[in-house]
């Protein structure tokens, strides 16, 4: 009698674990932040004018492969962009073409770093895709939550 | 020869003056709300590397904006978001294309504020629907800052909403523009 009491307890008390762990782990994933890309390993790497090529004239080609992928890029810096918020917006590519790659830096480096226009500049971001130039504003290759690699 | 001359400088006058009617941004912030009262949490997310070009002669806009480019505050709701609700891979990008139904009565070389009613298609999760709103161009030291917000009935667009969350998520979703724009120069 004592050792059954004694086994429903522990299960009992399992149990509880259990749903504990469970309770933890639901909590843990709802709350879950965007990654930082500082460690994240890339799938590819490219430079700013192979990026944009992938996409013109085939965008789909260039979503499948990309989307959604961690880049990392090389290409000149043409110029830097800011939000509202003052984060950059590093755009690179060929400093004679319309077409760039647009890397908006992840708000951790966001408002840090001096880049250099027409330096060399790495970056590893996020791939969000491409804006086709339907309206004579040049074409772009969008990276998000973009951070500087160091060389 | 002269004939020539003159059709290159003519098309030449005409570029250019095309140029200078047109206002543009790279950096445009777009974003939605899908709130409801019963939402246990913010449904929303911004956008900021949204295109946005302007016809001040024609009053023709349009925005474009990249699905995996909205930002949410957890990644969960961003998962979500992506791979059930937009699919984002399979159509990446939301595009309006609209006019300025009173852009006559908008002038672009004085500062001020001016309603603005716009009508167009919206075109996002491969569904195109007739949409239209009413917002403000603000112009300010030659350049146009739009703002409006754009109803989108979710259902229109196919995107579903699971009957387990079905009052949790707002079967209307709030796109707000919010958009600085530059005078477009070549």
């Amino acid at each position: 009698m004592n050792k059954k009491k004694k086994n429903i307890l522990l299960l009992l008390l399992a149990l509880a674990c259990l749903a504990g762990a469970g309770a933890f782990y639901a909590y843990k994933e709802f709350n879950r932040k965007a990654e930082d890309l500082s460690s994240a390993k890339a799938a590819y790497q490219v430079t700013a004018v192979e990026l944009i090529d992938a996409f013109t004239g085939n965008e789909a080609g260039g979503n499948a492969k990309y989307l959604s992928q961690v880049i990392e890029i090389s290409g000149t810096l043409k110029k830097t962009d800011q939000d509202e918020k003052g984060n950059k917006i590093l755009v690179l590519g060929d400093t004679t073409s319309m077409s760039s790659v647009r890397c908006s830096l992840d708000s951790l480096y966001g408002k840090a770093g001096v880049f250099e226009q027409g330096s060399l500049v790495k970056i590893k971001g996020i791939c969000t895709g491409f804006m086709a130039d339907d309206l004579g504003i040049g074409s772009d290759v969008i990276l998000t939550r973009c951070i500087p690699v160091k060389q | 020869m002269k004939k020539l001359f003159i059709l290159i400088t003519l098309f030449g006058l005409l570029g250019s003056a095309q140029a200078q009617n047109r206002f543009f941004t790279k950096t445009g912030k777009i974003s939605f709300d899908a709130t409801t009262p019963k939402s246990p949490e913010n449904i929303d997310a911004v956008n900021k590397n949204s295109t946005c070009v302007l016809d001040s002669k024609t009053g023709d806009i349009q925005f474009s904006v990249l699905m995996k480019g909205f930002e949410f505050d957890r990644a969960l709701m961003m998962e979500h978001f992506n791979e059930n609700y937009a699919e984002s891979d399979k159509f990446p990008k939301t595009i309006y294309k609209g006019i300025i139904v009173n852009n006559a009565a908008v002038n672009y070389s004085k500062d001020g504020s001016y309603p603005a009613k716009v009508k167009g298609k919206l075109t996002m999760h491969g569904e195109t629907r007739d949409l239209e709103t009413e917002g403000t161009l603000t112009i300010k030291n030659g350049k146009v800052a739009v703002s409006a917000i754009f109803p989108a009935l979710l259902s229109d667009y196919r995107i579903g909403i699971p009957q387990l969350v079905a009052d949790k998520v707002a079967k209307t979703a709030k796109i707000t523009v919010d958009c600085t724009l530059e005078p477009l120069t070549k």
